[in-house]
C-alpha cells in the first residue's frame, strides 16, 4: 500500500496510537509534548493551527490547556480518531480539525498566533512550499520537527511504510531563510531511534532513554540526535 | 465545525469567501453541507462535521 493510502485507511487510523505510543513509546509521546509545550509556552487563549494533526495528539493536549486550536490533515479516518478524542476530553468546543492541503491553506494571512507541524517533514516532497504557507498564515510563531541525516534514523529509515526525508542543519537554515523565518530557539534529542523504543517494553525502555539522554547531552549530542525540535519567529 | 468557523475559513484555491449550506446540524455543530467558493463555485463537502477543504485535484471522490 503507498504511504498517503495507508495513512488514509479506516484500521490504520484506529490503530495508529495504540501501535506507536504504548511500550517505549510512550516516551516518545512524552517527549514530544514536552517540546511543543515549551515552544508554545502558556497557550491560554491562544490561536494555534497544527499542520498534519493525524489523531489529534497535540491538538488535544493544547486545547485541554485552553488554546483554541485548529488540526489540519489529509485524512478524514485520523481526525474521526481526533474528534472522538476531543469530545471525550471536553474539549470539542476549542478544537476544528479541516481536511485540506498543506501547500493550499484554506485561512487568511498573518491569522494564528501560532502554526505548528510535528512528523510532517520528514514525510513533506516540497517542504519550502509547505514552510511559507505555514509562515503566511502564522503572525508571530512556526514550530516544527525533523529526523536527521547522519543519525541512526538512516539505519531504519527504509522499513518505514511511508517514505521519509531527512534533514541537515544547513537544509532547515535554508527553508527558514526562504520562508522568511528566523530561528528563535531549537532542541536535539534522541540517539536512538524512534523505531527501535517502539518495539521495547516499558522498562527497558526507560532505562535505554536514560543512556539516550546521557549521550544527548555530551559534546556530540547535537551530532548524534535523530530527531530536532525547531522553534522559528516570522520576520 | 461550528459556525463561528466561517470567519476565517477562504477557498484553499484563491483565498476569496465561501458561502455555507447546512444540511444538518446538532445544536451549534454542522455535521453535513457544503461550503462553496464565491469566486471559483468550487464545492467543498462537509462530512461528519468535518470540512473538506482539499482543492479539487486533491480529492478521490
Amino acid at each position: 500500500m503507498k504511504g498517503q493510502e495507508w495513512y488514509q485507511a479506516d484500521d490504520v487510523a484506529r490503530e495508529y496510537d495504540s501501535k506507536r505510543f504504548s511500550k517505549g513509546g510512550r516516551l516518545i509521546d512524552h517527549r514530544e509534548k514536552q517540546a511543543v509545550l515549551s515552544a508554545l509556552g502558556p497557550v491560554e487563549g491562544k490561536n494555534v493551527l497544527e499542520i498534519a494533526c493525524g489523531t489529534g495528539r497535540f491538538t488535544v493536549m493544547l486545547a485541554e490547556r485552553g488554546a483554541d486550536v485548529v488540526g489540519l490533515d489529509i485524512s478524514a479516518a485520523m481526525m474521526a480518531q481526533g474528534r472522538q478524542k476531543a469530545r471525550s476530553a471536553g474539549v470539542g468546543d476549542r478544537i476544528e480539525f479541516i481536511r485540506g492541503d498543506a501547500a493550499r491553506l484554506p485561512f487568511p494571512d498573518d491569522h494564528f498566533d501560532a502554526v505548528m507541524a510535528m512528523r510532517f517533514f520528514h514525510l513533506a516532497d516540497t517542504p519550502a512550499k509547505f514552510l511559507a504557507e505555514m509562515r503566511r498564515v502564522s503572525k508571530k510563531q512556526v514550530f516544527f520537527d525533523t529526523f536527521n541525516s547522519f543519525s541512526t534514523r538512516v539505519v531504519y529509515n527504509w522499513l518505514l511504510p511511508m517514505g521519509s526525508h531527512l534533514y541537515s542543519r544547513a537544509d532547515v537554515e535554508r527553508l527558514l531563510a526562504g520562508a522568511g523565518l528566523q530561528l528563535a530557539d531549537e532542541s536535539h534529542d534522541f540517539i536512538l531511534p524512534y523505531g527501535l523504543y517502539r518495539k521495547i517494553p516499558n522498562g527497558i525502555a526507560g532505562e535505554l532513554r536514560e543512556l539516550d539522554e546521557t549521550i544527548r547531552d555530551n559534546e556530540y549530542g547535537e551530532k548524534l540526535s535523530s530527531v530536532s525540535y525547531w522553534n522559528a519567529e516570522v520576520l | 465545525m461550528k459556525e463561528s468557523l466561517m470567519d476565517i475559513l477562504c477557498d484553499p484555491l484563491d483565498k476569496s469567501d465561501l458561502e455555507l449550506e447546512v444540511d444538518e446540524r446538532d445544536d451549534d455543530e454542522i455535521l453535513e453541507g457544503r461550503l462553496i467558493g464565491t469566486e471559483t463555485g468550487e464545492v467543498y463537502p462537509i462530512e461528519d462535521g468535518i470540512p473538506n477543504l482539499l482543492p479539487p485535484d486533491m480529492r478521490d471522490d
